[in-house]
């Protein structure tokens, strides 16, 4: 149960962090947030979703759609709203789809705020499905709701239209902003373009192929989503016409004929040419700037919309060949990037890599005939070229390197080879070392990335967080060329970001305020990466307000989480912000946004097996650190043996290891053992109790201890005996992931070996 | 009804003809279809993990990868055996999550791939429980021997790939 329960869970923590992220105004967010909800609808959801939260999905999705389409106020109240919303379907979800009356009321209260009302009974299902349900109980709501769930281009493409030109003159010198997001935004949007054409001359073949439709449908969204983050306005409103239409094909709301395919085509060829002037006007300057008109496609798509729900389509001939089209041809020629020089690709923006995700499959790469094509431009310098290669290839080259140093490591120690003393063969050998590890360096770095472009784009949230509430307030980041897995760059930025506006909005106080209590009127954030111990740790600071201490305590003996005389550290209870549910019934910590609480932050961080916690002293500040592993890493550790067993301890944690003085021993009435280590007490852990096997020794005294130091933890580590400190390559156990052991990897023998996790030896042995 | 069952149960039989590799567990022979075994190999030193269940049995380095081991008597509930020249483990590639991934299977023996036509198979028989049908696809008689046609994604996906350790 629990198990078929996750992925819904799960999706719905994917919702929630979406919601964080939304901006008034921002609406390629509201576009992502709209995908992650069609996924709990009816017929999409996980198995085991309860029917409830389908129906709170579907009415979810039309009160979003209303916001899309502007009959909503596009306004911060309404976002809050909806994160309460999310909130009763989270809840929902924990109580196994029976949420009680009060959650459904609450849910049709925020959703009636927001201007979406509806009945709690067609939210029990009671009436049926929820459109006829809604239609039974009002009528006004039966059309609202139908306009809802159709889709909303029509009134956009028809209301800007007209502002075409107005709006994209105003565009230009915005997106020039970011010259590093467009350059790779043009490299991702020519991949995505072309993959359309691909695709879409395949769905000629087999027009009911759902999965092709997906092909097309996901490089538009990309592109729609991208562009908008990029303020290419033009480019984004007909990208998100074109999709809307593939969205009406996905739904079986009209067939994929061939006036579709017409207009897929024409819009693809138009955006290459929008594309392309993007990237000459960055190469060359704003000056190249040409407004491309694009109502005429505009017009065609809701025309074919309209004309598409029952009638049959227009044929190909009604559609009017858009003016655009010699310009084209013309451009397509210069289409290609030079690729002499390969790099590992870089993702400028989470959006941008997600889409480079997207199009990951296969097909992605077949259009070959394209990159034959004679480049025009002259090897543009600014955009550096780059090949995007497979992650799986990746993979296999990091692993076969990381077998290479493993097996000249063994060659080296080979009883024989060591013996011989020709200064020739040590001087070889010393080159082949240097090559090894220099193509290790580079395998490595192929997936890493610096952590600079996630933290860049906090500057820009920090400015205009602090404009908009009128605060002062520096970021000092450290640390940013600290290099993170490209995989987890994307991952993290979610969450740095709610917690970046956490800092902001709660922990930093008005200049006023500030001044009273004698803190310079400018608030402070740090921003800090470095690696330690095997791990990347981010760390972000504010000399704000800080945690309420008191008041979360209070909040916890109410809801039950700690006894009225439990003895908890501030610590301790500063954590407790963590817990599900927990900041969102009442906004007592400071530190709750939009209704969703800091257990999103605290899951999404823990899916990359990383951890975070708050350290905070009221009225000076909050530290929040994210420990993350460092995947794909060679750590250097020491071997121990517990019994039959080998497992490696991380060297960085190691602080010192000895057999213990029977003096030195102490136990604690019921509370376990413990080592005086230098004058301080440190519990014993014994290895081989929590991993279950036979060790040589049973008594601390005669066995080694491992003094090991984590996350301001002590423990000492009970082990048999330590064989040697070795540099190796972490390898996931397959499919295995256990508390503890952090992964595994090859030992010189060719076994494997476990490698501790500390964090999770230490949290084992607390349980 | 009835006739619509058996159509059932020949479709099903042609869906699942093919090649197997089939294997021993004690008495019992069992088939694994062809195409998602990847390669066979003595028993090799199994490095144990922690906390997991008993029928996993570790980690092995299967040429610089860690694969995942399960035991499938275990796994079945069979009575262990000691592990001889003749246990072999067989590497399946089943999908994962996210990618496709290689899991061993201990076995008693391995004997032989066999052809299997439609005909031969039968729907697995009903026991009672449902979990202990639920890997099987299929029972094929061949010369007068029934193998039990296993559905590795399942044999393994349950053991594997669903994260049995929810702490």
């Amino acid at each position: 149960m629990a198990v078929g329960h996750k992925p819904l869970s799960d999706l719905l923590d994917e919702v929630a962090l979406k919601i964080l992220m939304i901006e008034p105004g921002d609406l390629s967010i509201v576009g992502e947030l709209l995908d992650l909800i069609e996924k709990l609808l009816p017929g999409h959801a996980p198995a085991n979703t309860p029917g409830v939260i389908q129906r709170m999905a579907v009415a979810f999705k039309g009160a979003l759609e209303k916001l899309i389409m502007g009959e909503l106020a596009d306004s911060a109240e309404n976002y809050d709203l909806l994160g309460q919303c999310v909130t009763e379907m989270q809840e929902s979800s924990r109580k196994e789809g029976q949420p009680g009356e009060k959650i459904i009321e609450q849910f049709c209260a925020n959703m009636k705020k927001i201007g979406f009302p509806m009945e709690t009974a067609a939210l029990l299902g009671t009436t049926g499905p929820v459109s006829t349900g809604m239609g039974k109980a009002d009528d006004e709501s039966l059309s609202e709701a139908e306009c809802a769930l159709a889709p909303p281009q029509i009134k956009p493409a028809q209301a800007q239209a007209p502002a075409t030109a107005g709006s994209s003159q105003e565009a230009l010198p915005d997106f020039l902003q970011d010259t590093d997001l467009l350059a790779g935004f043009i490299e991702e949007a020519f991949e995505h373009l072309e993959s359309i054409e691909v695709n879409v001359l395949e769905l000629e073949q087999s027009p009911d192929d759902q999965d092709i439709i997906n092909n097309i449908f996901r490089p538009f969204h990309t592109i729609k989503g991208v562009s908008g983050f990029l303020n290419l306005k033009t480019i984004n409103r007909l990208a998100h016409a074109t999709e809307n239409l593939l969205d009406d094909v996905r739904n079986g709301k009209r067939a994929m004929d061939s006036a579709v395919i017409d207009i897929v085509l024409t819009v693809g060829d138009a955006l290459k040419s929008m594309v392309e002037n993007i990237k000459d006007v960055l190469q060359n300057g704003p000056a190249n700037y040409k407004d491309t008109d694009i109502s005429g496609f505009l017009a065609n798509i809701t025309q074919l919309q309209e004309g598409g729900a029952g009638a049959p389509p227009p044929e190909p001939v009604s559609v009017p060949a858009p003016d655009l089209q010699p310009e084209v041809f013309e451009s397509e020629e210069v289409e290609t990037l030079a690729s002499e020089e390969a790099q590992a690709v870089v993702s400028p923006s989470p959006a941008i890599a997600r889409g480079a995700q997207a199009v990951a499959s296969p097909r992605a790469d077949t259009p070959a005939s394209s990159a034959a094509r004679p480049s025009a431009d002259a090897a543009p310098k600014k955009i550096g070229a780059s090949i995007k290669v497979d992650v799986e290839k990746l993979d296999a080259l990091v692993n076969a390197v990381g077998e290479l140093v493993i097996m000249q490591s063994l060659v080296r120690q080979n009883r024989l080879v060591s013996r011989i003393a020709d200064p020739k063969l040590t001087r070889d050998f010393s080159q082949l070392t240097r090559i090894t590890s220099e193509l290790q360096r580079t395998a490595m770095s192929m997936r890493m990335v610096p952590i600079k472009q996630t933290f860049d784009k906090m500057i820009r949230l920090v400015r205009d967080l602090s404009k908009k509430s009128g605060k002062k307030v520096d970021l000092i980041m450290e640390g940013a060329d600290t290099e993170i897995d490209r995989n987890m760059v994307d991952s993290i930025y979610d969450p740095l970001v709610h917690m970046m506006r956490n800092s902001v909005d709660h922990g930093i106080s008005p200049p006023a305020d500030r001044e009273k209590v004698g803190k310079p009127e400018t608030g402070t954030v740090f921003l800090r990466a470095y690696q330690k111990g095997g791990s990347m740790m981010i760390e972000i600071e504010d000399d704000g307000e800080g945690l309420n201490t008191g008041k979360i305590r209070k909040k916890a003996i109410e809801r039950g989480l700690v006894g009225e005389f439990d003895n908890l550290s501030d610590f301790e209870l500063n954590n407790l912000i963590f817990l599900p549910g927990f900041s969102t019934a009442d906004k007592i910590t400071d530190v709750s946004g939009r209704g969703v609480g800091m257990d999103v932050v605290k899951k999404a961080v823990e899916k990359l097996r990383g951890k975070v916690e708050v350290q905070s002293q009221s009225g000076k500040g909050s530290l929040f650190v994210i420990r993350l592993p460092l995947t794909l890493a060679i750590i250097d550790g020491i071997i121990v043996r517990v019994g039959s067993e080998r497992y490696i301890i991380p060297t960085i944690a190691i602080q010192e290891s000895m057999r213990p003085d029977r003096k030195n021993y102490s136990t604690v009435h019921g509370r376990g053992e413990n080592l005086l280590v230098r004058g301080d007490l440190v519990p014993i852990i014994r290895l081989y109790e929590i991993f279950g096997v036979q060790s040589t020794y049973t008594d601390p005294c005669d066995a080694i201890v491992v003094v090991v130091e984590n996350e301001g933890r002590r423990r000492a580590l009970m082990v048999d005996e330590l064989l040697g400190k070795e540099e190796v390559v972490i390898k996931n156990l397959g499919g295995i992931d256990v508390p503890g052991v952090a992964g595994g990897t090859i030992l010189g023998d060719g076994r494997v070996g476990l490698i501790l996790d500390l964090a999770g030896v230490i949290a084992n042995k607390a349980d | 009804m009835e006739a619509a069952s058996v159509a059932q149960n020949l479709g099903q039989g042609a869906e699942l003809a093919g090649k197997y590799l089939t294997f021993s567990l004690g008495k019992e022979d069992y088939g694994v279809g062809i195409l998602s075994v990847r390669e066979i190999i003595g028993v090799m030193e199994i490095t144990a993990v922690p906390h997991t269940p008993s029928y996993i049995k570790g980690v092995i380095n299967l040429r610089g990868k860690v694969i995942p081991v399960l035991d499938l008597r275990l796994k079945f509930s069979m009575n262990h055996k000691e592990y001889d020249e003749r246990t072999c483990i067989i590497v399946v590639e089943v999908q994962g999550q996210t990618a496709p991934v290689q899991v061993g299977m201990v076995v008693d023996s391995v004997s032989e791939v066999l052809n299997i036509a439609a005909g031969e198979i039968e729907p697995p028989p009903s026991l009672g429980s449902s979990s202990e049908t639920e890997n099987i696809l299929g029972m094929a008689k061949v010369k007068g021997e029934v193998k039990i046609l296993l559905d590795v994604d399942r044999v393994v996906g349950e053991g594997l790939l669903q994260q049995f350790v929810s702490q």
